[in-house]
């Protein structure tokens, strides 16, 4: 039996726990799973690498189990509808969605193909990541294409735009080094005009892997006792600087994206197993940590670097 | 006599995909380098490590280059070529390890990076043991060519 999985119209890190509730909803009992993204109006990076994850522990119909889940044993494709929007359909296959989502589920819909300059506008397309060459792929392409971007358009301080690189290479390497799966990442820019009233670039990282309290269970557990689970797992990694490595020097990658962030005023929300944890800026009005939410496969990573107020045009 | 490493050369030399690529980024790129650069500096009682024409450097492999070889001290280490970008990953890397380096500027002036109290003590260190002296500009140099 088919499972509908709903995609919400505005499909963002706002409205991806109601997805996640469908998925494990419709996870559960082991069906073909159908995404319907017919009538979704947007989606961000943070969407679209998201739903990636979702056809990737959902073939066969499994994943959606407590961020423990991810990998899958079945050999059918979930189906996914995409938008029937055309500049939405437009935008999705311009972001490299489609490109990546065709070996993981039966696409129905007219997807438009675009040639290689047809991206030229997006910073970094969805790319999978799986190796550590995969990385030093994501960091150059993204230094040769948003270099320029980020310091013109965007107003960031040069000296920003050198620590973006270091973010996206520490951000994709959580996914080489403790993932046990591969993963995706995407980098778009945009204006928040409503929100914040200033361009902002937002990376997107997820992946459908074991998940921070898995990945930090055998070091960690103890410690937290009985109060271990998703949200002991990530406040120790993002708060604590924890790593599943013992060698002293580990840990420094969500450290120094933490740095980063507080200097350029950016915001990092990491979503794993039931839990999301935030570091909030003043302009956001997040929480900083939620649990219990519903589960949904890996992990998902969110860094938000706003222009400068002193930039803004 | 001071050995001269060429890191982006390293880079290109022992890592898949360094030919095209120029930047130490991830923990297992950072690891092949720095053992490269450990035999290569293996007999040196200085060595001159040399960034010139790496592009990013991520945390990761500051840690795992930088950071470890200043650990292990297999030689007196200076490092050159050091960029901008470079020293926003470095630095936070040994300020956390309790760390400091030598950096030698392009007119050969050697400043410090990292924790202030192990700055000092490396630059007492090298001064002692003549390796480095001060100089009429009142800045600090390396006495060996």
């Amino acid at each position: 039996m088919t499972r509908l999985v709903d995609v919400p119209a505005q499909f963002d890190d706002r409205s991806f726990d109601q997805f996640a509730g469908a998925f494990a909803e419709a996870a559960k009992d082991g069906g073909r799973l159908l995404f319907d993204a017919h009538a979704a109006e947007w989606a961000s990076p943070y969407g679209l690498v998201g739903l990636l994850v979702a056809g990737q522990a959902g073939r066969g119909g499994g994943g959606g189990g407590g961020g423990g889940g991810g990998g899958s044993t079945g050999t059918e494709k979930p189906l996914l509808t995409a938008p029937t929007q055309a500049e939405v359909l437009t935008y999705w296959a311009r972001a490299g969605f489609f490109r990546e989502a065709a070996d993981l589920f039966e696409v129905h819909g007219r997807v438009p193909k675009l040639k290689a300059q047809d991206e030229s506008d997006v910073l970094l397309p969805v790319t999978p990541v799986r190796a550590a060459e995969d990385v030093h792929a994501v960091v150059s392409k993204i230094q040769q294409r948003a270099s320029a971007i980020l310091a013109s358009e965007l107003g960031l301080d040069p000296k920003a735009t050198m620590g973006f690189a270091m973010a996206l290479s520490e951000a994709c390497q959580n996914i080489v080094e403790h993932a046990g799966t591969g993963g995706w990442v995407a980098v778009q820019r945009y204006h928040w005009r409503q929100k914040l009233g200033r361009r902002v670039v937002v990376i997107a990282v997820a992946d459908a892997g074991v998940g921070f309290r898995h990945s930090l269970e055998p070091t960690q557990s103890k410690r937290f006792g009985a109060r271990w689970g998703d949200a002991a797992a990530l406040e120790a990694a993002l708060i604590q600087g924890v790593s599943r490595f013992r060698d002293p020097g580990r840990g420094q990658g969500l450290a120094g994206i933490r740095r980063y962030l507080a200097r350029w005023d950016g915001k990092i929300a990491i979503r794993s197993g039931t839990a999301r944890i935030a570091i909030v800026p003043k302009w956001d009005d997040d929480v900083p940590l939620k649990d219990g939410l519903p589960p949904f496969p890996g992990a998902q990573v969110l860094i938000i670097i706003p222009e400068p107020e002193s930039t803004r045009k | 006599m001071i050995q001269h490493i060429d890191v982006h050369a390293v880079l290109q030399e022992s890592v898949p995909g360094g030919g095209v690529y120029g930047d130490l980024v991830t923990r297992p790129t950072g690891r092949v380098v720095r053992e490269q650069i450990e035999r290569a500096i293996a007999t040196a009682a200085v060595a001159r490590v040399d960034f010139t024409g790496v592009g990013c450097i991520d945390y990761s492999c500051a840690d795992e280059i930088v950071a470890k070889l200043l650990r292990e001290r297999p030689a007196v280490l200076v490092l050159s070529g050091i960029s901008d970008a470079h020293r926003e990953a470095i630095e936070p890397v040994l300020a956390g390890h309790g760390l400091a380096a030598l950096i030698e500027g392009p007119g050969g002036a050697l400043e410090t990076l990292g924790a202030p109290e192990a700055a000092a003590v490396l630059l007492e260190e090298l001064v002692a043991r003549r390796l480095a002296a001060r100089t009429p500009g009142g800045t600090f140099a390396l006495t060996l060519a």
